[in-house]
């Protein structure tokens, strides 16, 4: 039974007046324990995606046209303020891309997780278990380091206390958004490493937002790249990193600079990614697709299953042999 | 033919605090650096955040003050340069910076920041930036003439960065500093700036001193490549010998750190413990020995290394390289 259930969710925002449509009929499914990534490139819509599952954007501005957010079987959607309350943290809890901007400056890291506790399980609101998280998540000293403000750590270290606060309420899916690209890239080797050690022991679920495809590689069992608010495809991560079939899919894994391809010339797309509400008809995709026909024009390609486990949104996109 | 030579260049910042803003303290940003850039050649200079290495480029052309050492460009020690002859020699090298948001005057239109390079500039100031000069300029970088009316707010990233470097181009310099110039862009967007980069190379012969974060874009653009650690040069090899021969224990730390895209991959992982330290209290001995998995003691804590040729045109700070 799959822990998180997204059907065709539209995620609309009004701006000026006019309504834009930052999410246009994603579905995406989440078994337990499970490393899914979401990659996509600035304005794709893949942070509200994820924001979406907690309801973490306010609406208004944002609004819900369609779609289900199922989360254990209950829609999120239809939830209260305060059923809602009782999903975030300890269904579902985030770890964000600043942690310096996270942490409130004035308290001191331990009694920020105690609040936590506070709030998800008062019983445990004790020093040991504070100890207990700090530990876990591989923070040096932390008999020392509770009694720090976030000022006094360095990068690396706010994000395994920010982990530790999205750990305290022992919640089964966690919400990574580009946890580590404001890191140097040593530092992002060790929280990727803690990631992965947390959910062999813990056995959470962990959705992993991304538009490091290098990520992709080292981290997940499955993807889904997204383009101007849709998935364009959607499979296993092995399988999609070996032989893209998306255009879009292709161009990116191209685009990266490889270390030890030499020097050869990057595939470039041309063009910029369309902005909210200046989507062209037709695929998304093609005023900057490299294998564009006329008929991309006028007709938005579906999102099928073109091999099993494999999700692509093109006319053209062929199974390979 | 050697374009640029930097020899045991030092820069220091005072730390100033107490009751007469006395310095005890310096923060050594740049520690006795020599390196040298051929006309034509791109030198790529890569380390983690406070390295030192955007300090190094700025005072390359003397946008930082150097605390010792020579910096020779075209026969003349731009160190020892006055305010107005080095104004007359900056027509021979440019910067291009990360940020194309903060880099150009919002109030300007494309056409008038690019032709005030040209008209601010001693040499040139007799030839009037015409419309004929700024379109070819323009369509360098690979942008509209139309575009240059417009105001910097009217272009995505990806064109501001072109709008830098044209502005750059504008008095025809044989060297560019470039800080982080993609670090800022989408993968995508980043490939194009990257190929356009070498284009301009090819055709207008420039040397580039190209400065990043990642190693694998580093390692794509440069002719050589340094490696920097908290102020020191700890690599200098080609970028061939860097990404398949890396001599030191931080270089290959720092190579095993980047996230492959391959799932196929089967290179070693290294995951440094630790921060980088300070830069005002830098480590005695070797600056990387406490986060070395090679170091060994007392050596590598009382003895600081050399930077040796190990060989031919491979230099290493290492005891063991």
């Amino acid at each position: 039974m799959p822990l998180l259930e997204i059907k065709n969710l539209k995620v609309d925002f009004f701006s000026n007046g006019a309504r834009l449509r930052a999410i246009d009929d994603v579905s995406l499914t989440m078994d337990a324990g499970e490393t899914v990534c979401l990659v996509g490139e600035s304005g794709c819509g893949k942070s509200v995606t994820a924001l979406s599952i907690a309801r973490l954007i306010p609406s208004p501005p944002a609004h819900y046209p369609a779609g289900e957010i199922l989360l254990d079987k209950r829609d999120v959607l239809k939830m209260s303020n305060s059923e809602l309350r009782g999903i975030r943290g300890a269904m579902v809890s985030y770890v964000f891309q600043e942690p310096g901007a996270s942490l409130n400056p004035v308290f001191q890291i331990g009694s920020q997780i105690k609040e936590m506790l506070k709030l998800h399980r008062p019983k445990d609101a004790t020093r040991e278990e504070v100890l207990r998280l700090l530990a876990l998540v591989g923070l040096p000293d932390p008999e020392l380091r509770m009694a720090n403000y976030p000022f006094e750590m360095s990068g690396g270290m706010q994000q395994r206390v920010m982990i530790a606060m999205a750990l305290a309420a022992q919640p089964r899916l966690l919400v990574a958004d580009e946890p580590t690209t404001a890191l140097d890239v040593t530092i992002q080797a060790q929280i990727l490493d803690l990631l992965k050690h947390l959910r062999n022991e813990l056995g959470m679920a962990i959705l992993l937002i991304t538009h490091n495809l290098g990520i992709v590689g080292d981290m997940a069992d499955r993807v889904a790249v997204m383009y101007a608010g849709q998935i364009v495809e959607l499979a296993q991560a092995r399988e999609m990193l070996r032989r893209p079939l998306h255009p879009y899919t292709k161009a990116l894994i191209g685009s990266v600079p490889k270390l030890t391809d030499g020097q050869q010339r990057l595939t470039s797309i041309p063009g910029t990614v369309p902005s909210l509400g200046a989507f062209p008809p037709g695929c998304r995709f093609y005023p900057r697709c490299p294998s564009a026909r006329p008929k991309c024009a006028t007709t938005m390609p579906e999102l099928v299953e073109i091999e099993k486990e494999r999700w692509v949104r093109c006319l053209y996109a062929e199974p390979n042999p | 033919m050697t374009l640029l030579e930097v020899a045991n260049l030092k820069v220091h910042f005072p730390v100033r605090y107490g009751l007469f803003r006395r310095s005890r303290h310096f923060i050594k940003a740049v520690e006795d650096v020599s390196f040298t850039i051929e006309a034509g050649e791109t030198l790529g200079l890569v380390g983690e955040s406070g390295c030192g290495k955007t300090t190094l480029g700025r005072t390359v052309v003397r946008l930082l003050e150097p605390t010792s050492g020579s910096i020779n460009f075209e026969g003349s020690d731009l160190a020892r340069l006055s305010r107005k002859q080095l104004r007359a020699r900056r027509r021979g090298f440019q910067m291009i910076f990360q940020d194309p948001y903060g880099s150009l005057n919002p109030r300007m239109t494309a056409g008038e920041s690019i032709g005030e390079a040209i008209e601010i500039h001693p040499l040139l100031a007799k030839e009037p930036a015409t419309h004929a000069r700024i379109s070819e300029l323009l369509a360098a970088v690979g942008l509209e003439p139309a575009h240059a009316q417009r105001f910097p707010d009217e272009f995505s990233g990806g064109q501001r960065q072109r709008i830098g470097i044209a502005r750059a181009l504008a008095v025809e310099p044989k060297l560019i500093v470039c800080d982080e110039p993609v670090s800022a862009l989408d993968v995508s967007v980043q490939a194009q700036i990257i190929n356009l980069l070498k284009t301009l190379q090819q055709t207008a012969g420039l040397a580039y001193l190209f400065i990043a974060h990642d190693l694998a874009v580093v390692e794509h653009m440069s002719h050589r490549v340094m490696v920097m650690y908290l102020g020191k040069i700890v690599e200098l090899a080609e970028a061939k010998a860097i990404a398949r021969n890396a001599r030191h224990p931080y270089t290959q730390a720092l190579i095993a750190a980047i996230p492959v895209i391959d799932p196929d991959s089967k290179r070693k992982r290294i995951v440094l413990p630790g921060d980088v330290p300070s830069p005002i209290h830098p480590p005695s001995g070797c600056p990387f020995h406490p986060r070395c998995p090679m170091a060994q003691f007392p050596r590598c804590k009382t003895e600081v290394p050399a930077l040796r040729q190990v060989t031919t045109g491979h230099w290493a700070a290492c005891h063991f390289a």
